[in-house]
């Protein structure tokens, strides 16, 4: 469990997310780069699940607090999914950009997660992508692919990350919590363009990853 | 990741001090192992423990020995003597043989004694060993066995791992296991390693590690009916803010709190463990349950799940002490009446709710 703190004495809203994907493909790496700013090569597997809080300065008015629930991705644990995904208001998925399966799969996570929860107003929690491990050379998965594939399958937005890079990491999670506030707000118009993730290097540009 | 030559090249470079600390990835690590292996991390202990005189050591170590020497015999004569022993704790010279012993391995690993070099040399479920692979290098990385990427260490666990695999295709593998026979690597040879994993994942908590993990669940659902007489304030704050049993207690019991305690109580509960079974296990989580929380003005600092949950994340240094987790275990004052009372009433609710769902479903 990390506490990051940037300050305490404002209101605050309470964001639960939840961070999905297969195993290895990176997501206690980057809770842990989020959190800590640093990044271990000998972190351990995930049993079960393990958290983290973050609470964030948004605005000179509003503080935000963010639960991270880091998932174990082994198939055997998804029975405790439900349990896990209850009253969250966000959700990363991940894989690793270097293991195709991992891409496939994240369909799966995002049918399960669609399947155990929803927002208080019955509409489905906003899921955002990320492609892990931009750092690696040998791809197995196209941009193309992913750009086509997270409109399909109604992704809030997706983009590249290296945890071990620090690549997007911190943008990402802005991004993801810049659509729950204005989801909170009623302001929810999330096919506005204002709401696309861009970022250096990573999507929509078509140049890959800058590492 | 250090390399066991960087390790060399520090343990050179120090050669004028015993022992020195350096900055690795971000983490102090030792130049020299502490006296379980550790090289740093949280599970790094420096201070040498403030033991049971060497005279009493000695006696214990002759008494194991006869023991041993006579196995059958006393274990089927004399269970409660060996419980007792195991309770005051089993001496570190004999403790690997006594583990192999308590939990039927010894028995196994005679009678199908080229099984595991068997099973050694086959290939496994593609599955199976591409998860395990990607698990090895990330068991107790600060312990000398395992600090290094193709050493030893990881050699063995990969095989053992793999072989378990194949004995048991249904279980299979699940991440759970890597850290258990990583711990038992860290005590015995691979094959008795693996003797010792089999008997703890098809006997002691046979259906833990298992596709659905049911097991689990009912257990949690126990712990949590237990918890209910052990300390009846925890289980009213643990039942108010909806905290089901599986978001605390899986790496517990599933890791066997390898993951969890400091060494010298990891060592002194798997001491219990290995005798009187999943029992202690339960035992050991009622202890960190109600010390964590109960302990004046804790609850009042935990106004929702997510504080509740931070604190039994990381329990207390204090109350994870060796002699305090024994002695506590100890006076929960629970019966085996009460673990077959409360395992009787959770597994019938579970059938009733069973039941409810079917009966809605048509």
């Amino acid at each position: 469990m990390y506490v990051s703190e940037e300050t305490t004495t404002m209101p605050e809203k309470l964001f639960k997310v939840i961070m999905i994907g297969d195993p290895t493909v990176g997501k206690t790496s980057f809770v842990q780069r989020y959190m800590l700013k640093t990044y271990k090569k000998d972190y351990k597997g995930t049993v079960g699940v393990d958290f983290a809080l973050k609470i964030l300065k948004w605005s000179d008015t509003q503080t935000v607090k963010l639960q991270l629930w880091d998932i174990a991705g082994q198939e055997r644990f998804t029975w405790m999914t439900r349990v896990y995904y209850k009253d969250s208001h966000g959700c990363v998925i991940m894989f690793d950009l270097t293991n195709k399966n991992s891409f496939i799969n994240t369909l799966k996570w995002k049918r399960d997660v669609d399947s155990k929860c929803s927002l208080p107003d019955g509409s489905p929690i906003p899921c955002m992508l990320l492609a892990n491990k931009c750092d690696l050379p040998h791809r197995q998965v196209d941009q193309m692919e992913i750009e086509a594939f997270y409109k399909e399958h109604n992704f809030i937005g997706w983009t590249e990350t290296s945890a071990k890079e620090d690549l997007m990491v911190e943008d990402s999670m802005r991004f993801l919590v810049d659509v729950m506030m204005r989801q909170e707000t009623g302001n929810a118009n999330l096919d506005s363009d204002s709401l696309r993730l861009t970022g250096p290097g990573p999507q929509p540009a078509r140049g890959g990853c800058s590492c | 990741m250090a390399t066991y030559q960087d390790q060399q090249d520090r343990q050179d470079d120090d050669s004028g001090s015993e022992a020195s600390s350096v900055l690795h990835n971000g983490s102090v690590i030792s130049t020299v192992p502490d006296r379980h292996g550790f090289l740093g991390g949280s599970q790094y202990t420096p201070e040498p423990k403030t033991t049971v005189p060497a005279s009493v050591i000695l006696r214990r170590e002759q008494k194991w020995l006869s023991m041993l020497s006579t196995w059958e015999k006393f274990m089927t004569r004399h269970y409660k003597k060996v419980r007792e022993r195991c309770r005051k704790g089993i001496p570190a010279s004999v403790r690997p043989r006594a583990w192999l012993y308590l939990c039927g391995g010894q028995l196994v690993l005679q009678q199908r004694s080229d099984l595991f070099a068997q099973l050694a040399t086959q290939n496994g479920d593609p599955r199976w060993i591409d998860d395990i692979r990607k698990d090895l290098h990330r068991q107790f990385p600060y312990h000398e066995m395992f600090v290094d990427q193709d050493g030893h260490g990881q050699q063995d666990l990969f095989t053992v791992l793999k072989a378990y695999s194949i004995l048991n295709a249904s279980v299979g593998y699940c991440q759970a296991q890597a850290p258990i026979a990583a711990f038992l690597l860290m005590h015995m040879p691979a094959e008795q390693a693996f003797w010792c994993l089999v008997s703890i994942c098809d006997k002691y908590l046979a259906g833990y590690y298992s596709q659905g993990m049911e097991t689990l669940q009912v257990d949690g659902d126990i712990l949590f009916g237990l918890l209910k007489k052990v300390s009846p304030s925890v289980y009213k704050h643990l039942k108010k803010q909806k905290i089901e049993p599986i978001l605390y207690m899986t790496e517990w019991f599933l890791c066997v709190f390898t993951r969890t305690l400091p060494w010298d109580t990891l060592l002194r509960v798997w001491d219990m463990f290995l005798c009187e079974g999943v029992k202690v296990v339960f035992k050991v989580a009622l202890v960190l349950l109600k010390f964590s929380l109960s302990r004046p003005g804790v609850l009042k600092k935990c106004p929702s799940m997510y504080e509740t949950l931070e604190v039994l994340r990381n329990p207390p240094h204090s109350i994870m002490e060796e002699e305090f987790v024994i002695h506590q275990i100890h006076r929960l004052n629970l019966t085996e009446e009460d673990f077959e009372y409360e395992h009787q009433r959770q597994l019938t609710k579970r059938r009733a709710n069973q039941e409810n769902v079917r009966r809605n479903q048509r």
